[in-house]
């Protein structure tokens, strides 16, 4: 395999200048949403909202302003753009029944478009909610960390673009080191809040043994919309099978069971005088239609 | 876990309407197999079993190959497209329910085809009426191996449910004891509903419907279990309120409590009042896999 590649995405240096979606959008073709005609959200300066099947890069714009202070003071504007995690252990990858989500030369996490049949189970599997159906193939799609443009030696169309360096791109080995040096830059400047996610002993991520494309961030997790502790859903699979067949073994004990006691208790009664209603003279009703024992 | 989540999974009614058909086609096999287990593999009841179940499962299988959302690529869950080998993820609950989904559609196809030999419509050589697998030697062995992939079939879909990260369904260990137990409860109601209705209502069905009573019970403990499970905890916002929680409160009352009034206060023959437990238990039984489907997607 070769050197495992991956993101680092500096949230401190995020202007929110959208340049990494529409690098992202223009190299992989991404359709347009909603037929191209361009709606409001609402929501900050964020109109693309989700990372889904057409949107494989997302600025988040987290906004942290108290109204009722009139003079703004620690007013906060976190930007974040936020990617596929190519997780360590990816869900996706784990639960995809057809092979199409496969793990590249360079430990990134990619979706074959033309093997992938549209299950979606991987969206269910993802504990990022990176995943969508691109309405242009039907198939699962996200982030490929642009899969074709490193098999070329070319840094990824997001972080080519981006012109603050918020998002960088290499060695994973050579990414955490400078994560880990720009931390202790932020920490000496002042801003204590500054760690990373999803490197080893985050506190985060271990679940899923990390993340191949890390994030520093300055508020907890939660602010930015990224899980706590994602998981790796595969791994609580085992209990969950085992009280299945244990509650169906029970109900076929059961059912032998009293199928067996009733069945030899209606024979007898048979043999006996009984009301109309009962079950044994039904029996004997329909004794046309009873076969012989073997 | 994220709380919420933007990018849907619309797993709707295709879904929650495959799980229902192929458990009541699965709790069918579990019946002829109890059936088979008693000496009765040839039994009426138990033909009806091998005839209701395989066109469920085609059915099944439609349903599922639909729901993709390419579904002309369905045939990549079982072999690998570009190199044509089997593929097989027994990890992943959608693999090995594939897996499960496929041999127990064979088993179910035999059976059916054991059955039209039983009722003299189909002789294929040594396969014939006097010579059949069910009742014969072979019995009890397939219906065991039947038996066992039914339960698999059953079981499977909720693993499929638990194993993901959407709030409701991940981690929630009650919920394949739900979906084993709905899955034998509907399909003993389907035969006992078809037998009532053609009016052969003979020992074997008032056997199988007295034993489909305790299963209730079983289900309404499983049920109840999965509910308490949820109190105090995140997912009792998604099932505990609003229409999920009175979906699975009528499901209770239609599956779990209406056929014991109706068997207590005998409103008419025994074949009038097997029918409309079966239907009852019937329609329940869909209620809480609409509930469990639809629950965490609503939210």
């Amino acid at each position: 395999m070769s050197q495992a590649m991956g993101f680092m995405t500096d949230t401190t240096l995020c202007i929110g200048c959208k340049a990494c979606e529409v690098a992202c959008k223009e190299w992989n073709q991404l359709p347009a949403i909603n037929g191209g005609v361009n709606t409001l959200s609402g929501d900050s300066y964020d109109n693309t909202r989700v990372l889904d099947g057409e949107n494989w890069r997302h600025v988040r714009f987290v906004e942290q302003f108290n109204l009722l202070d009139p003079t703004r003071d620690g007013a906060r504007w976190l930007l974040m753009s936020d990617v596929c995690k190519h997780c360590v252990q990816a869900g996706c990858l784990e639960v995809c029944p057809t092979g199409a989500i496969i793990r590249t030369e360079f430990d990134t996490v990619v979706i074959q478009s033309d093997v992938c049949n549209g299950c979606r189970y991987c969206i269910a599997a993802c504990p990022f909610d990176v995943i969508g159906i691109n309405q242009a193939t039907n198939t699962a799609m996200k982030c490929t960390l642009c899969y074709d443009r490193m098999q070329n030696g070319l840094t990824p169309a997001c972080a080519q673009a981006c012109p603050t360096a918020s998002i960088q791109f290499g060695p994973l080995t050579e990414l955490k080191a400078r994560g880990a040096h720009r931390v202790e830059q932020l920490h000496a400047a002042g801003e204590t809040r500054a760690y990373l996610y999803g490197v080893e002993n985050d506190g985060y991520t271990e679940q899923i043994g990390g993340l191949n494309s890390f994030f520093l961030l300055v508020d907890p997790p939660v602010t930015y919309k990224l899980p706590a502790r994602p998981t790796l859903p595969t791994k609580s699979s085992i209990p969950e099978w085992l009280t299945g067949w244990g509650s169906a073994l029970v109900a076929g004990v059961v059912g032998l069971l009293s199928f067996r006691q009733r069945r030899i208790a209606s024979l007898r009664a048979s043999d006996g005088p009984t009301a109309s209603d009962s079950p044994s003279a039904a029996v004997r009703a329909s004794a046309a239609h009873m076969p012989e024992e073997p | 876990m994220l709380l919420e989540r933007a990018n849907e999974v619309h797993w709707t009614w295709l879904v929650y309407l495959e799980m229902f058909v192929a458990g009541v086609a699965a709790g069918a096999m579990v019946t002829a197999a109890i059936l088979e287990f008693a000496g009765r593999g040839r039994a009426p009841l138990a033909r009806t079993a091998h005839f209701l179940a395989f066109p469920l499962m085609a059915a099944a299988g439609v349903l599922l190959i639909v729901d993709l959302s390419r579904p002309e690529r369905f045939w990549h869950m079982v072999v690998m497209s570009e190199r044509l080998l089997p593929i097989l993820k027994p990890w992943s609950p959608m693999s090995a329910g594939t897996l499960l989904l496929s041999a127990f559609s064979g088993a179910c196809f035999v059976s059916f085809v054991d059955a039209l030999v039983d009722v003299r419509r189909v002789r294929l050589g040594g396969w014939h009426h006097g010579r059949t697998i069910h009742g014969g030697p072979l019995g009890v062995a397939w219906a065991t191996i039947s038996a066992l992939l039914a339960m698999g079939v059953g079981i499977y879909s909720a693993v499929l449910l638990t194993t993901s990260t959407i709030p409701g369904w991940a981690h929630q260990v009650m919920i394949p004891a739900v979906y084993a137990t709905t899955a034998i409860m509907t399909g003993m109601a389907a035969v006992v509903l078809i037998q009532a209705v053609r009016r052969q209502v003979d020992a074997d069905v008032l056997s199988i419907a007295h034993a489909n009573r305790w299963l209730v019970g079983w289900w309404l403990v499983t049920l109840l279990v999965f509910l308490l499970t949820l109190v105090g905890g995140p997912s009792a916002r998604i099932f505990l309120t609003g229409v999920p929680l009175f979906t699975l409160v009528a499901a209770v009352v239609l599956a779990g409590i209406a056929p014991f009034v109706v068997a207590f206060f005998r409103p008419s023959g025994p074949a009038v009042r097997l029918a409309l437990s079966s239907v009852l238990v019937l329609v329940g039984g869909f209620l809480v896999r609409y509930a469990i489907v639809m629950a965490p997607q609503s939210h």
